[in-house]
């Protein structure tokens, strides 16, 4: 069975059925979510355990389109296109169970949902550089309705900024995948063939070029400072669950380019800047930490240490291109960088549910006037608690063998870089710590006595990604035996 | 020539007559125009309409029947020739000239010359078809001066408007003087071969001295490149486009101008083959200019009928990087032919929204566009996807264009030409942008809502177009295989 080709068509199938459904069906759009999302995750558990995580590019599904220009409909998965697209589909399935805010999903929240699900998937598992783009904008059309219809008060304001970043953004990687296309013999959109061939090896002007467009592309993606504007204005002014999606899978679609297409295909490039990009990473591990210490509105907080936790990744990833690093310390940045993208994918959505749940409730997220929290809600109090200590990479929980496999690659070639970074840890736990003491301890208010705790729906979200969490904390090997980026860094399959 | 030579010749041109048939359905179509706009009263004149638009797409099926069943030939002792090129040119005029019959019928309703329209566009769309199929300096001429005249006579509709009456004028002036420079161009050609037909004036130019090569080419080239509005011949079509009517406006800027190139192709091949006169380099210089400055001119406009004029002046550049690369590769004309199709649907697209939106708000201000995504989500759907594709991005009809254009430059060793269109493409997202943003991003103005529109043709050809401009990107192949074999007969058969 094409399990691949199912993980990305069931969800656009169930999109179109979801937007052409008769109004009066109210709960139908949200079942179609549910039921497309729980398939979609299914395919790529399958797909996981038919995984060898000892060979590279595997289980790839063709089909020809366009011959002529060897465009073809080509997916494939390798432990981080695997890991990426589970961790994805586990976030869809708990977005389709909370819905869009507070309420059940509508028609065209469930189809854009869908689509969005459709789209990113098709991007991580895409081996072909036109589907690949075509699913970079989808994503993004569909994330800027997401906000555009369904944010807060200064929506527009965040969709426009958020659309025109990433469509300028966009533009720059279709020519680098132009560039690549062009200078391939015979030219192909072939990515697996392309980080074979590498048509761009050595540092000429061309490779450059090339390799700048694609890390200008997705540095706004990641985002990258100073890149990182749209960043707070989108999230803070999305519904949670496009926080959620935003946070936990689109941000990903940048570090993924980078590796993917950066790492893979100009490695020679990369390695002449691997210095500039690893430093560009470190400013946003301290700039994100030092911005998110100064925020009292918990989703801009939560916004701003995604870009200090990306940093990490970028720092990683600008390591494993460096020359002289050793392959060992390489396959360590690159697995680390991996898997600080799931783990970091599963706790930030994780801490944008938390903030959305206190929004609906108390109809503020501003941590000054929140306080004391844990006693009218005691599950909600203990939840928001585990995804925090996650999120400042406490020990036994996912991000913390995620960091500290991208420290120990990157001292290998950058010590004060990783020495440095190490720094942003600091930051990010005293904010977190300080958050939770001034939002949750201490006496409660007499205004936020009546706050009820969580809901099923809300506890049916969250408690999948915290238990994902703590289990990646505990046992990270369930998900760093699939990656194994020894197998694939190095292209072939 | 004996009077048995003579009655031989009739024979083979009597033989010749069904590879004609789609001319000569253009030609009745016109004929029969004239007879009903007169015999039918004035409130049946959208028959000839009817009759016209039938005339147009009876053309373009017996062009495909041509092609099907009875292949290229040199007919008329060699002065049309009927070859994929042509043939594909001929379906092209057949199809976009029958939906600017549908985009013009809204506004011609009732209005006292309407059936005298339809009879001067099928005339103009004629001597189109003769234009891509002449291969002689006469009948090249002709066509050019009837294509001329058909222009003239649409672009000043509008008798009571002052600016149609300009830019008519304007037309007309500037277009009288770049014929009679082509036909004095010719008539060097014709005295330095002693015949009208090109392929014996490029055996003549092959020895004859370089200054009147050079000389008489430029003259010719005048006349062609003032009709597809290249640099330095561009400066009427803003005037003319935002003064004519807009269905005439989509009509110049689409079937004229790739007639133009079409016969620009062939005149170039035939008489000046293997590059004499280093006009492939000459010709890639025109393309570069014309795209830069039809670019950057585009960028500060706020009427977005003299947007789109300059962006397909942009466009022509583009294209002619296709006859540019004719002698040097083999993927010149290929890259020429599916990038005409594919502007074709685009263009065409693009203009039957700002004529709805025209029509309806009654300007073509930037600030007309303001929310049509909540007043008619289905019209700036076609506007963004067809001013997406003029961008070239995939998987629209304008990316595979592009990427045609861009390999038959780099094949044909000009690959500097690539990059300039690289840039500009950059610069080209600016404006294509400042008509997208306010269309999706803005709110409706305040004031009462325009009155909705009757009539289903506009509908119908924004539908048709919008869905063409996807299909013929994603579903490249066919029109590649097309655009593969749509050869250019150089020599007698």
């Amino acid at each position: 069975m094409p399990l691949l080709t199912l993980a990305v068509t069931i969800p656009i199938a169930a999109a179109v059925l979801a937007a052409a459904l008769p109004a009066r069906l109210e709960r139908a759009p949200q079942r179609i979510a549910l039921a497309a999302s729980f398939l979609a995750l299914a395919c790529l558990l399958a797909t996981w355990a038919r995984f060898d995580p000892d060979r590279g590019m595997q289980l790839v599904e063709e089909a020809t389109w366009i011959p002529s220009l060897d465009v073809a409909w080509r997916l494939g998965v390798d432990g981080m296109a695997l890991a990426l697209s589970a961790m994805s589909a586990v976030l869809f399935v708990a977005s389709a169970i909370y819905g869009v805010g507070p309420r059940p999903l509508t028609r065209a929240a469930a189809a854009l949902i869908l689509l969005l699900e459709g789209a990113t998937l098709a991007f991580f598992l895409a081996q072909d550089f036109f589907l690949f783009y075509v699913a970079f904008d989808v994503s993004l059309v569909a994330m800027y309705f997401l906000i555009a219809l369904w944010g807060g008060e200064q929506r527009r304001y965040a969709a426009l900024k958020f659309f025109l970043y990433t469509l300028i953004g966009s533009l720059p990687v279709l020519l680098g995948i132009i560039a690549l296309f062009l200078a391939s013999e015979p030219q192909t959109f072939d990515m697996i063939r392309l980080a074979e061939e590498e048509p761009f090896a050595g540092t000429g002007v061309g490779a450059s070029l090339v390799f700048l467009a694609f890390l200008v592309g997705f540095a706004i993606k990641t985002p990258i400072v100073p890149f990182h504007t749209w960043l707070p204005a989108a999230h803070v002014e999305a519904p949670t669950t496009g926080s959620v999606l935003l946070a936990g899978v689109l941000l990903k679609l940048g570090t993924y380019g980078l590796v993917r297409v950066n790492l893979q295909m100009l490695p020679d490039a990369f390695a002449k800047y691997a210095l500039p990009v690893a430093l560009l990473g470190l400013l946003s591990v301290l700039y994100g930490a030092l911005l998110a210490l100064a925020q009292s509105d918990l989703k801009r907080l939560v916004a701003y240490t995604s870009v200090n936790h990306m940093g990490y990744v970028v720092i990683g990833v600008a390591a494993a291109a460096a020359t002289g690093i050793s392959s060992k310390a390489r396959e360590l940045a690159v697995d680390g960088a991996v898997l600080q993208m799931v783990a970091h994918g599963l706790v930030t959505g994780a801490l944008f549910f938390v903030a959305g749940f206190i929004q609906t409730r108390a109809r503020t997220r501003d941590l000054g006037r929140l306080g004391g929290l844990f006693g009218p809600m005691p599950v909600y109090g203990t939840a928001t608690a585990l995804a925090f200590f996650a999120s400042l990479g406490l020990p036994g929980l996912a991000q913390f063998p995620a960091e500290l496999q991208i420290f120990l690659g990157t001292f290998e070639v950058y010590p004060a870089i990783a020495a440095l970074a190490a720094v942003g840890i600091v930051i990010t736990a005293g904010l977190f710590l300080l958050a939770l003491q001034r939002a949750f301890l201490g006496e409660t208010p007499e205004r936020w006595r009546g706050l009820p705790d969580l809901g099923t729906r809300e506890l049916l979200a969250l408690v999948p990604l915290l238990v994902l969490v703590v289990a990646l904390g505990v046992y990270p090997r369930l998900v760093l035996d699939v990656i194994s980026s020894g197998t694939w860094l190095l292209g072939g399959g | 020539m004996t009077v048995a030579d003579m009655k031989e010749m009739e024979e083979r041109m009597i033989a010749d007559l069904p590879w004609l048939s789609p001319i000569g359905a253009l030609a009745l179509g016109a004929i029969v125009c004239v007879v009903l706009a007169i015999v039918l009263p004035r409130g049946r004149q959208g028959l000839v309409g009817a009759w016209a638009a039938g005339a147009h797409l009876a053309a373009a099926g017996l062009a495909a029947a041509t092609w099907l069943d009875r292949g290229f030939r040199v007919t008329m002792e060699g002065i049309f020739v009927v070859d994929g090129l042509a043939l594909v040119l001929t379906g092209l005029v057949g199809i976009s000239g029958a939906l600017c019959i549908a985009l013009a019928r809204p506004s011609l309703a009732g209005t006292d010359r309407e059936g005298e329209f339809y009879a001067v566009l099928t005339a103009a769309s004629l001597a189109a078809a003769v234009l891509g199929a002449a291969a002689d300096a006469a009948l090249l001429a002709i066509a050019l001066g009837l294509s001329s005249i058909a222009s003239f006579v649409m672009t000043g509709y509008l008798r009571g408007a002052p600016r149609s009456n300009e830019a008519s004028l304007k037309y007309y002036v500037y277009g009288t003087v770049a014929g009679a420079t082509m036909v004095y161009g010719l008539s060097w050609w014709f005295g330095l071969a002693g015949s009208t037909d090109l392929r014996v004036v490029g055996e003549a130019l092959r020895d004859a001295p370089d200054a009147a090569v050079i000389a008489s080419t430029v003259l010719v080239v005048a006349g062609l490149a003032y009709q597809a509005s290249l640099v330095p011949f561009h400066f009427w079509a803003p005037d003319a486009y935002d003064g004519a009517p807009l269905p005439v406006a989509a009509y110049l800027s689409v079937l004229s101008k790739l007639a133009a190139l079409v016969a620009l192709a062939r005149v170039l091949a035939l008489a000046l083959p293997d590059g004499t006169a280093g006009w492939p380099t000459a010709i890639a210089l025109i393309a570069a200019a014309t795209m830069t400055l039809g670019n950057l001119a585009a960028l500060p406009q706020r009427n977005v009928v003299r947007l789109l004029a300059y962006s397909s002046i942009a466009q022509s550049g583009y294209l002619l990087m296709g006859v540019a690369a004719l002698e040097g590769s083999d993927q010149g004309l290929p890259a020429l032919v599916y990038y005409a199709i594919a502007y074709a649907a685009t263009n065409l697209a693009a203009f039957a929204v700002v004529l709805a939106v025209a029509r309806e708000r009654r300007s073509v201000d930037l600030d007309a566009f303001r929310g049509l995504g909540r007043s008619h989500p289905w019209w700036t759907a076609v506007l963004v996807l067809s001013f997406l594709s003029l961008l070239g991005l995939p998987p629209l009809a304008g990316f595979v264009g592009k990427l045609e254009v861009f390999r038959a430059a780099i094949d044909a060793d000009q690959a500097w030409l690539a990059v300039v269109a690289v840039v500009n493409t950059v610069i080209s997202l600016y404006y294509y942008l400042r008509v997208i943003a306010p269309a999706v991003l803005d709110p409706l103005p305040p004031g009462p809502a325009p009155r909705a529109l009757r009539g289903a043709s506009l509908p119908i050809a924004i539908a048709l177009l919008g869905a063409a401009t996807v299909a013929i990107g994603v579903g490249a192949e066919p029109l590649l295989d097309l655009a593969d074999s749509s050869t250019m007969l150089m020599r007698g058969g």
